[in-house]
């Protein structure tokens, strides 16, 4: 409920002109929304480019924004959507397999290669399912309504995408 | 399980936020505020007053207000785009990406692209990303994808056999053939603002440069031509037009309908689409909720309005 106040106090103090507005939402918003569209694209540098677009689109339309509305799944719905579309794209020209980019992981097998390596392989769209339900904690319902999806979809997708994970949780 | 997707390291993070933060913040300095989307209430109050004022003064003034009072939508702005009021296909984008609509109302989501285009016959779209050209049938199949940074003002034209597509990348002007092959540069130094092909032709581009001057070439030779500049790229006719019908307003850049007949006319204050008939008799349809039906926070732009199926 506070966070929520203070999100809004955020939006109404960037839409002001207030740079410390703009800045207390990025840094609330920021990593989160960094870290779904890394584990949807698997990619530092693209979603590095699509957090970016996304907090850049929310600038450009900072002034139509209805404070009455939450910010952030706003935002991460471009987020997810963006990275869909960007892991699509990507399987469409061919390029080099998911996970080049991804460092090391500290130890062989540990948590973050495992668990990554299992995310990698399902689809991008399975993946989006995921992160909006487990990372950023939507019920299956808002996710189906920020997604444009049926529930049902939602619903099997997170079914699988568990069963697919299971083993590295 | 946020907490074991929590712990998975990223590469870079720390720089990554603040090399965003800095570009962020940036463009927040750079922003221009805007007055917030004014409510219906004061316009349709302005708009009623008028029609009172104005059936004191004179039944051709009452006339005129009756069809403003109209257009506000305080009584007869359609909820929904049921239809279109002539036959094609309208191209929109919106923050949700970029939408066909059919002439029955229907509408399909091409994907997340930010500015879209018809091709010369309406059989395809040429749509952007932040770095990638895209191809696509109006059914959302994609065709082709160019990878190239910054794509901004894509434009496809030509003949039934001989297409082009001119667009700006990173401040650069492109020209690249309908299949998507033979991209090369054009001009360095091309202002920011969409080119437009010479009707029919699949050659001559006309586009304006940083230094204000305007040019017409044959881009398979780079020769500048001597041609004679159309309106449609020097002022807005249409908007001038529209303005006419409509009255003073911020409409955005109308479209044509394919057979000349009407203009489609976005409102952003009043989140509406407006359709104006300027043949044959003016009539006036007007749309609401324009971007709760595309999706969008920001109001959709209406790219094109093309070649019926």
């Amino acid at each position: 409920m506070a966070a929520g106040r203070d999100e809004r106090a955020s939006v109404r103090a960037a839409q002001r002109g207030s740079a410390s507005g703009i800045e207390a939402l990025f840094r609330l918003h920021w990593p989160r929304a960094y870290r779904a569209a890394f584990l949807v694209v698997h990619d530092a540098a693209a979603a590095e480019d699509i957090a970016q677009e996304a907090f850049l689109a929310a600038v450009r339309n900072l002034d139509r924004f209805d404070r009455g509305r939450p910010f952030g799944p706003w935002l991460h719905r471009i987020v997810v959507n963006r990275a869909i579309d960007w892991t699509r794209a990507r399987r469409l020209r061919g390029e080099a397999e998911l996970l080049d980019m991804v460092a090391a992981p500290e130890q062989p097998g540990s948590l973050d290669g495992s668990l990554l390596g299992a995310l990698a392989a399902l689809p991008p769209e399975h993946r989006a399912v995921i992160v909006l339900r487990h990372l950023l904690e939507y019920t299956p319902g808002e996710i189906a309504e920020l997604l444009g999806l049926p529930r049902g979809t939602v619903n099997s997708r997170l079914r699988r995408g568990l069963d697919s994970l299971k083993e590295h949780v | 399980m946020r907490k074991d997707l929590e712990r998975i390291g990223i590469p870079g993070e720390h720089e990554a936020r603040e090399r965003s933060w800095s570009v962020v913040r940036a463009a927040y300095a750079q922003r221009e505020p805007q007055p917030r989307r004014r409510s219906w209430k004061p316009v349709a109050a302005v708009a009623l007053a008028l029609v009172v004022v104005a059936g004191l003064l004179s039944p051709p003034g009452r006339a005129v207000l009756d069809e403003l009072r109209e257009v506000v939508g305080v009584e007869t702005a359609q909820p929904a785009l049921f239809s279109l009021p002539a036959p094609g296909r309208l191209l929109v984008t919106a923050d949700s990406g970029a939408w066909v609509v059919e002439e029955d109302g229907s509408k399909r989501r091409l994907g997340n692209y930010r500015e879209a285009s018809w091709s010369p016959f309406g059989r395809f779209i040429v749509a952007t990303r932040q770095n990638e050209l895209v191809a696509l049938t109006p059914d959302g199949e994609v065709r082709w994808s160019l990878a190239r940074p910054g794509v901004r003002f894509p434009r496809w034209g030509g003949t039934d056999t001989d297409t082009r597509i001119a667009y700006l990348s990173n401040g650069e002007l492109r020209v690249v053939g309908g299949d998507g092959k033979g991209d090369r540069l054009l001009d360095s130094r091309p202002a920011e603002r969409a080119p437009l092909w010479r009707t029919g032709s699949a050659h001559v581009l006309i586009y304006q440069r940083r230094d204000g001057s305007i040019r017409v070439v044959d881009v398979d030779t780079g020769a500048q031509l001597e041609r004679k500049v159309p309106e449609t790229f020097l002022s807005r006719v249409d908007l001038r037009l529209a303005n006419n019908l409509l009255g003073a307003g911020n409409f955005a850049q109308p479209v044509r309908s394919p057979d000349d007949r009407w203009l489609a006319v976005g409102w952003p204050e009043a989140d509406q689409l407006v359709f104006v008939r300027v043949t044959g008799g003016r009539q006036l349809r007007a749309v609401a909720n324009l971007s709760e039906q595309f999706r969008s926070r920001s109001f959709p732009t209406i790219n094109g309005w093309c070649c019926a199926p």
